[in-house]
């Protein structure tokens, strides 16, 4: 009885399991390293690390989602960084303007693919395959073969820039309001539609956990040198890409295509376009995380983003995206990407050998997976 | 001794603590043919999963003792190895293996060194399709090759060859046309006489009541009633099933055919795999505002070929013209269709109609959501109001639309996926099969709710196997047979006989 009832809670609050997971994880490298692990310094240093897997994970949750795959991105994340580079070093081009282009790049890149998955119907496997080895070539190409460096301290802002604390108190309170109205209206709404209120308790309950959260992260940044571009921008991405999913058409249909698509085909809707459209954010978050990723570097290497793919993709069955599509969580995968970065982080404290970092990496994928396969067919 | 192959005693089940099954009772003795009838949502399909082990023993209540001896079958393998198999409604079989394959898997015979004993499958599947009277299958062919019906005989052939001692069939005739019946029904005939004991479930309570010696009724998961068949009459069970006499099966409801609305053109159809050969072969007709037309037709005439045809959804390569109110309209696409003021409830509602990962609500407005946008965010309020609207409108079960779609009767989904359409507003509205796996209490709302569309004008085209519904809502009805037209009544003092002649190809249609 006792294991069904803990079963159960798992299933409902899967993301609750994830965070214990990352609890545990994070507790057992506090041990090994003495403290050095929760350190301001270090736990800022981990969430801009997992910045760059975080902004590939929002826009592979969608393409997962859909019912597809995306294997290019790690080699489109590096061509993009590469153009990135080039643009700044060699052209001198001013960073708005290389902003711009990589961002458009990458767009355009992203509707490629999904239009090669979407209208030319070949499988996002192949598509995703076959970009895998084209983009990597493409960078090496473009780069000589070379790291091109350095890059404008305008450009190296955007990787290693820090929000000043007092900014940084200020947003934390801006959001704690915000996540107040939010659990506000979710009771109005629950009312007004005449479905059961959540007890108030438990509003309050959560109200307080994302205050604490907040006061938590943001207190750490500060004691460092403020809240990292990149987890800024990554914070920002989690509440567009939550809100596309949660509250707009377009999400609704992303949740559809991937759980029916003949069916949504016969509801009159345009399931090529939504593709289209997922694959084009999947090149748009491409070109953010390369913009960062050669800037964090300050520079353009021809080998950024190795099998940034599998972190990726790995982040997001962590987080409890479903293989057949139809179901995931955007902040569920930025979990799996929080697990994924803290165990890299982690490992590398220890000095782990490279060759443990990966088997170890493997296992936990696939412990995340059986646990969640295991706890969804006991629920049926 | 009892003298009964199977008893099931005070069977209990319970999902997340609510009741599924209330203390069944069952008993069959050899060559005794039982057929379980209940509205949808009774318990049928849990009731012989539980005896089929598909849930193991331990996670319900209550004793199965199978010939003498209790029954603790912890998996499927276990129950067929004592003899119990059962035949899902949804066909197990693997496309792309051959005939002959399929009724071996995971039975295979082999050579010493675990090689496959080809010419002995080969020929025991022929022996097995012989007494199934379906001599002209090739069982080296893939099971692909062959239309559902034969693949539904090519499914029971396969528990043949297990040696089954109690077959369970769960609506076996679905997608049989009537001769294909005719055969399963005798098929069953053949193996009472051998002692075999068979379970059969169906909506169709003709053949049940042909071919069972002992009806049992159950009703929102309790037992009703177990009666021997020469004591019962198609109408005792459906009273039993509803716990209500439905007097009348069919609505009336006065509706005035109006003006000619759309038209079809010469409409032909190519099979997708095989190009030359033709589906549909120039089928023309018209549709009248407030109409209701029936398509009748054996299974794979070419029905759901034409009316996907012109919604657009037909996969291979189709010719022809479609025009609303003698304007001629593009519907390549379902989503042109739609704009164009067409409507499709599929026959496939699992694959085409419900997105399973979608709730009630979701599903419902999932066709004209733009709808409730604004500044790209949807109005939850706005949308909510419109989903309790539909689901007043279409009477419609659920708790909660916030329920997942899975969790309602085939006849609640199907609900769903009408309401979804009629958002859309539709002049022409075509529903392929609309009461297909939906139990009698829903049928007769659902035949009610297209009379009230087509007292609001709304012209109304339903494809449907089973001719007296047909006969039942129509005004008029189009006979479909081997793609071609075969003929066209008035439902004036139309009788089964006339359409299935027609259907048949018998005794020149005009």
């Amino acid at each position: 009885m006792n294991t069904t009832t803990l079963k159960r809670i798992f299933t409902q609050y899967k993301i609750l399991a994830l965070l214990i997971a990352v609890a545990l994880i994070w507790i057992f490298f506090n041990i090994k390293t003495d403290g050095g692990f929760t350190s301001a310094r270090n736990l800022s240093n981990l969430m801009r690390q997992m910045s760059i897997t975080g902004i590939l994970a929002c826009g592979m949750v969608f393409v997962i989602i859909s019912g597809e795959i995306d294997l290019s991105i790690g080699s489109l994340l590096g061509l993009l960084g590469g153009l990135a580079a080039v643009l700044d070093v060699t052209h001198g081009l001013p960073l708005p303007l290389s902003i711009a282009v990589v961002l458009g790049a990458g767009l355009m890149l992203g509707f490629l693919n999904g239009f090669l998955t979407a209208y030319a119907g070949i499988p996002s496997f192949i598509v995703g395959l076959g970009g895998m080895l084209a983009y990597r070539g493409a960078v090496i190409g473009l780069l000589d073969g070379a790291t091109v460096a350095p890059v404008s301290p305008g450009m190296e802002q955007l990787g290693q820039a820090y929000l000043p604390p007092n900014l940084g108190v200020a947003l934390g309170v801006a959001l704690f309001v915000l996540a107040c109205v939010l659990a506000w209206r979710q009771r109005v709404s629950q009312a007004q539609h005449k479905l059961p209120v959540i007890p108030m308790w438990r509003s309050a309950f959560r109200v307080f956990v994302a205050g604490a959260v907040l006061y938590g992260l943001i207190s750490t940044f500060n004691s460092y040198e403020g809240i990292p571009l990149p987890v800024l921008i990554l914070l920002v991405l989690l509440g567009v890409f939550s809100y596309i999913a949660r509250q707009t058409v377009f999400g609704r249909r992303i949740y559809a295509v991937g759980s029916n698509m003949e069916a949504t085909r016969l509801s009159g809707i345009n399931v090529k376009a939504v593709k289209l459209w997922i694959f084009g954010l999947m090149g748009l978050m491409c070109a953010l995380a390369g913009l960062i990723n050669t800037a964090r570097l300050a520079a353009g290497s021809p080998s950024a983003g190795v099998s940034a793919e599998l972190d990726v993709i790995a982040a997001c069955f962590i987080g409890g995206t479903s293989m057949r599509g139809g179901v995931g969580t955007v902040h569920g995968a930025l979990v799996g990407a929080l697990v994924m970065a803290s165990l890299d982080n982690g490992m590398s404290m220890l000095d782990v050998d490279a060759y443990w970092q990966m088997i170890v990496k493997g296992l936990i994928l696939t412990l995340a997976v059986w646990l969640d396969v295991a706890t969804r067919s006991s629920s049926r | 001794m009892s003298g009964y192959l199977l008893e099931m005693k005070g069977i209990a089940k319970r999902f997340n603590g609510v009741p599924a099954l209330d203390g069944i009772d069952l008993a069959i003795r050899p060559g005794e043919c039982i057929g379980l009838c209940g509205e949808n949502g009774a318990g049928k399909s849990t009731l012989m999963k539980v005896l089929s082990a598909v849930y193991p023993h331990g996670s319900w209540d209550g004793e199965i003792v199978f010939d003498g001896q209790p029954l603790r079958a912890r998996s499927v393998r276990e129950t067929e190895d004592a003899g119990i198999i059962i035949i899902h409604q949804e066909l197990m079989l693997v496309p792309e293996l051959s005939v002959a394959e399929n009724i071996f898997l995971g039975n295979e015979i082999t050579m010493p060194g675990g090689r496959l004993n080809y010419p002995a499958m080969n020929r025991r599947a022929e022996e097995i399709l012989r007494e199934l009277k379906l001599p002209d299958v090739n069982v080296v062919l893939p099971v692909k090759n062959y239309g559902g019906g034969h693949q539904q005989l090519i499914e029971i052939g396969k528990a043949l060859n297990k040696n089954a001692r109690l077959l369970i069939l769960d609506e076996p005739s679905a997608s049989l046309t009537a001769s294909e019946i005719s055969v399963l029904l005798e098929i069953i005939r053949e193996l009472k006489a051998k002692g075999v004991a068979c379970v059969y479930i169906s909506h169709k309570l003709e053949e049940v009541a042909a071919i069972c010696d002992t009806i049992c009724v159950i009703r929102d998961g309790k037992h009703i009633a177990t009666t021997p068949m020469p004591e019962m009459s198609v109408e005792r069970i459906i009273a039993q099933m509803c716990g209500r006499e439905l007097n009348q099966l069919y609505p009336t409801l006065p509706h005035p055919v109006g003006e000619v609305v759309m038209e079809a053109r010469h409409i032909t159809c190519y099979d997708p795999d095989q190009p030359q050969r033709k589906k549909v072969d120039d089928v023309s007709f018209t549709l009248r505002a407030g109409e209701i037309l029936g398509i009748a037709g054996i299974v794979g005439a070419g029905r759901t070929e034409l009316v996907t045809a012109i919604f657009g959804s037909y996969p291979g390569k189709h010719t022809g013209e479609v025009l609303i109110e003698g304007r001629r309209v593009d519907n390549a696409e379902p989503i042109k269709a739609i704009r164009n003021g067409f409507a499709l409830v599929p026959e496939d509602r699992k694959h085409h109609g419900i997105v399973r990962d979608l709730s009630v609500g979701e599903n419902i407005t999932l066709s004209v959501l733009g709808r409730y946008s604004h500044l790209t965010r949807i109005d939850g309020g706005e949308e909510g109001r419109e989903i309790g609207e539909q689901i007043r409108r279409l009477a419609l079960k659920t708790a909660s639309p916030a329920l997942p779609i899975t969790a309602l009767s085939g006849g609640n989904q199907q609900k769903a996926v009408l309401a979804k359409m009629l958002l859309t507003q539709p002049r022409v509205l075509i529903l392929d099969e609309p009461t297909r796996g939906v139990d009698v209490g829903a049928k007769f709302e659902i035949y009610k709710l297209m009379l009230e569309l087509a007292a609001q004008g709304i012209a109304i085209i339903m494809v449907s196997s089973e001719l007296s519904e047909v006969l039942g809502v129509s005004d008029r009805v189009l006979v479909i047979g081997e793609g071609r037209l075969r003929g066209e009544f008035v439902n004036q003092g139309l009788t089964q006989a006339t359409v299935l002649a027609a259907a048949l190809g018998q005794h020149g249609a005009p």
